[in-house]
Parts: C-alpha cells; structure tokens; sequence
C-alpha cells in the first residue's frame, strides 16, 4: 500500500525556513547591540528607554500579523483553500506572542518612568485591544468543532476585527489628547538619528522573527493535517477489511 | 542598569524561547505519530476495531 | 418580492414574534435597571460624580443589555430552524441581514427609549434631548450591526451566546468610546458640531462595519 500521497514534512529540508531562522538570529543580535551599544542614553528617562525599541517593534509586528490574518480571510472566503486559513491561524499564534511582549514591556516601561504599571498611553492601550481581540479570535476557533466552519467564522471574525483597529486607534488618541493623563502626559522623549537607526533595526529584526515563526507554524499545522489524512486512512482500512 | 529593562528583554527571550519550544515539541510529537501510523499501513494490518 | 419587502417581512416576523412573548425586551429592560442600581452602589454614585459617571454607564449598560437582546434573538432564530427555511426560500442573504438587524436594532431602540428618562431621574443630567438622541441611534447602529453578525457567529459554538460579548466587545471599542466622549460632551453643555468629532467617528465606523458585515454575512449564513 503506498504511502506517497501524504506530504512527507519530515524529511523535506526547508530551506527557506532555515535561512529565515538564520536572518532573524543575526539581525536581532545586530538589533540588540545597537539598543544596548550604539543608540544614545536618554535624556530623562535614562536606559531605561531602551525598552522602547523593542516594545515599539514587536507592537508593530503584533499590528502586522494582524493585518496578515486579515488578508489570509479575504483569500480564504474567496478561494476556500485550506492553505489561507492555515496562514491565518499561525499569523495569529505568532502575533498573539508579539502583542504579549508589547502590553508587558509597555507596562515595564510605565513603571520606572511614570510610576504606575498601566497607563491609558494609545500605543499600550490599542495593543491591550488586540490582544484581546486575538485571544478572542483563538477562543472563537476552540469553540466550533466542524474544521470548514472553523475556517470560514474565524475568517470573517479576522476580517471585521481587523478593520476596527484602525477606528479604535483613532479613537484612543483623540480620547488621550482631550483627557491627558497627569501622571503621564504626553510621550517626552528627545529622539535622535540614532535612535531612529536603531528602532528600524529592530523592526526589520523582529519582522523577520515574525516571518521565521509564522513558517514554523504553518509548517506544524500542515503536519497536522497530514496526520489527520493518515487517520483517515487508517479508518478507511480497517472498515474495509472488517 | 535597570531592573525593568533587564525584565522587559528577560520578557522577549523568555516569550520568544518558549514559544519556539512548544512548535519544536508539537511537531515532534506529530511526526512521531506520523511516523508510527506509516508504519502501520505498510504492514497492512489495521487496527483492530 | 422586492428587496425592501423581503427586509420589512424578516422585521414583522421577528416584531410580531416578540409581541407575543415580549421576554427579549423585558429582560433587556430588567437588566439594565439592575444595571443601573448595581453601579450606582458599586461606585457610590451621587452628586458630581454620577454627573460625571452617567454617560459611561449609560453605554455600559446598553453594551451589555444589547449582547443579551442579540444573543436571545439569534437563538430563537436557530431554534426555530427559522433561518433554514430563509435560505431555503429565494431571500438574498443581504435582506435576511438587514432584516434581521433592523429587528434588533428596534428591540435595542425600545430599550434605550425607556433607559433615557430613567437615567435623566437618577444621575439628574439632561439626557432626553434630540442630540443625546442622535449619538444614542449611530452607537446603537453600528453596535447592532456589527453585533448581528456576531451573534449570528456566536451561535454556532459550543460555547453559543456565552461567545458573543467576548467577540463584540473588542470590537465596540471605537463606539463605546466616541459615543461616551460625545454623550459628556452633550451634557456638559456643548453644541453638536463641538462634538461632531466623535460623531464623525460614529458615522465612519457605522459606515464601515454595516458595508463588510453585509459582505460577510452571506458567508455566515451559508451551510
């Protein structure tokens, strides 16, 4: 009986997966070093601030993730095709991670500067909704047992969040700046080329780390798949024969 | 330095290690079965029902 | 049948349906009003601070009421096997969403009828004007449209309404925020134009979230 039908993930070398793996080590450790060695201490806020480099970046993969899973839900609506709703779920594992890392650095930054662990500020609190968002999204996803509707709500859900984001966004800073917060006011930091350098960096590190990892994912839930078909088979067999 | 800056990237590694660790575990897992259910329908006996 | 008349059908039906029983809408009422007192208790609401606190908990209380009205409604939906036999039938999709949100839109319509004088007595501010009125219908638009869809997820989970809230509030955010932002304004004193940014923000994301929640709800629906 033969076996070959079934994608063979195990022994395939993933060529593309190891480079992006290799990319995203060097360019987070190039990022580190300019967070820790080439970008300047601040002003008022001292090292600390260096938290900012990578809270600003893994919030901007957290929104990018997002926007990914938006689109893998148009494609998958359209299509139907198992491959984009594969896309969407890892997207929003691998997201989930970075939006995580961005709502705890933020507080972690809040602490030293502003005194308190959570502030109102528009980057921590849009993050805070998109985190939640994306647990609600998972939950959604837990919930439904059939696999085609699992893809097809999850779909629609990725697309209508996605597009409130924005809106919240909009929203949350235009409430920040009517009602400042006194304790935190407004972001007082003196930004200089460097700085920028090096928030770029951490940017590109970390959307590569994003890349590595939605792959990785992507690849494990394929595996998945395959071991389902297996199952099936396996089912079949022994129906047949019984 | 910082306490809350030596947090905040102790934070990243932290998240990061671990999430690469539960997708290493998770396909070894599923390859293992994978691998185990191949060899059974090679042998071609099925499982008894 | 004409589109418009295929909507106002799906609206008699689901009207004429909670007629009889009237338990969608008593229930939201009844809630709410607790709603209310369990507020005023929990945050020691008098003076200047239920001043300051009543267009919040006004919005809350509608968030939560509506998530009841939406949930109910949609199960009813299910359980009658109702929107079966609307697929069945040669009803677009888009008329059996606007149909069925149109419904709940007057459902949380009533509600907020009722709610607005109660809360005018109790957090002695003036709420019963047209401008509050105004901000009151684009929330409760986009809320009840976006909530349709939702709920009409929702209901296919195991978890079924229980789902709802978790998947509409993070996405309510934008309304919850510019309609409590416009309603302080209002009672505050100011014009509708000194608010007209946060309506502004109301009108765009009714706009927007009826425009791809009518796109999407097609693919909801199907089976």
């Amino acid at each position: 009986m033969s076996t070959s039908n079934v994608p063979d993930s195990t022994q395939d070398f993933d060529f593309l997966g190891l480079l992006l793996a290799g990319t995203s080590g060097i360019l987070i450790i190039v990022a580190l070093g300019m967070a820790f060695l080439y970008a300047p201490r601040e002003l008022t806020m001292g090292d600390v601030q260096r938290i900012f480099y990578f809270h600003v970046a893994s919030a901007w993969v957290g929104f990018f993730g997002f926007f990914i899973t938006f689109l893998a839900g148009i494609a998958y609506l359209i299509g139907g095709r198992r491959s984009w709703d594969i896309l969407g779920l890892s997207s929003v594992e691998v997201g989930l991670q970075f939006i995580t890392m961005t709502v705890v650095t933020g507080m972690l930054w809040a602490k030293p500067v502003w005194g308190t662990y959570w502030s109102w500020e528009p980057r921590l609190t849009i993050s805070a909704v998109q985190l939640l968002i994306y647990v609600a999204y998972s939950m959604l996803r837990a919930s439904i047992t059939s696999p085609e509707r699992q893809a097809r709500f999850s779909a629609v859900y990725g697309i209508v969040a996605f597009v409130t984001v924005p809106l919240s966004w909009f929203a949350i800073r235009w409430w920040r700046t009517i009602h400042p917060d006194i304790l935190t006011g407004g972001e007082a930091m003196a930004i200089t080329p460097r700085m920028v350098q090096t928030l770029v960096a951490s940017i590109a590190a970390f959307t590569v780390l994003y890349g590595t990892l939605l792959r990785q994912r992507m690849r494990l839930e394929r595996a998945s798949d395959a071991l389902t078909r297996l199952r099936l088979k396996m089912e079949r067999r022994s129906l047949l024969s019984s | 330095m910082s306490v809350y800056l030596v947090a905040a990237y102790a934070v990243f590694w932290a998240l990061t290690s671990i999430f690469i660790l539960s997708l290493w575990a998770r396909q070894r897992r599923i390859e293992r079965d994978i691998e185990a259910l191949k060899q059974h329908l090679e042998r071609g006996s099925p499982k008894n029902a | 049948m004409s589109f418009v008349s295929k909507v106002l059908a799906i609206v008699c039906k689901d009207l004429s349906a909670e007629l009889h029983t009237k338990e969608v809408i008593s229930a939201m009422l009844v809630f709410s009003t607790l709603t209310l007192l369990i507020f005023s208790f929990a945050l020691d609401l008098r003076g200047a601070m239920a001043e300051a606190a009543a267009p919040g908990v006004l919005w809350t209380t509608i968030a939560f009421a509506g998530t009841l009205g939406l949930s109910r409604s949609m199960a009813r939906e299910e359980q009658s096997g109702c929107i079966d036999g609307l697929l069945l039938a040669p009803v677009d999709r888009t008329a059996i969403f606007f149909g069925k949100t149109l419904g709940n839109l007057v459902f949380m319509a009533l509600v907020e009828v009722a709610l607005l004088p109660l809360f005018s007595v109790f957090f002695d501010v003036p709420l019963v004007r047209p401008q509050v009125l105004l901000v009151l219908a684009l929330g409760t638009v986009g809320y009840g449209a976006v909530g349709t869809l939702l709920a009409a997820i929702a209901v296919n989970t195991r978890a079924r309404e229980v789902m709802l809230p978790v998947l509409l509030l993070p996405l309510a955010v934008p309304v919850l925020i510019a309609a409590v932002q416009a309603t302080s304004g209002l009672v505050e004193g100011a014009t509708l134009s000194e608010v007209g940014g946060w309506t502004r923000i109301l009108v765009v994301y009714d706009l927007v979230i009826v425009a791809v929640s009518l796109l999407t709800f097609g693919f909801v629906v199907e089976d």
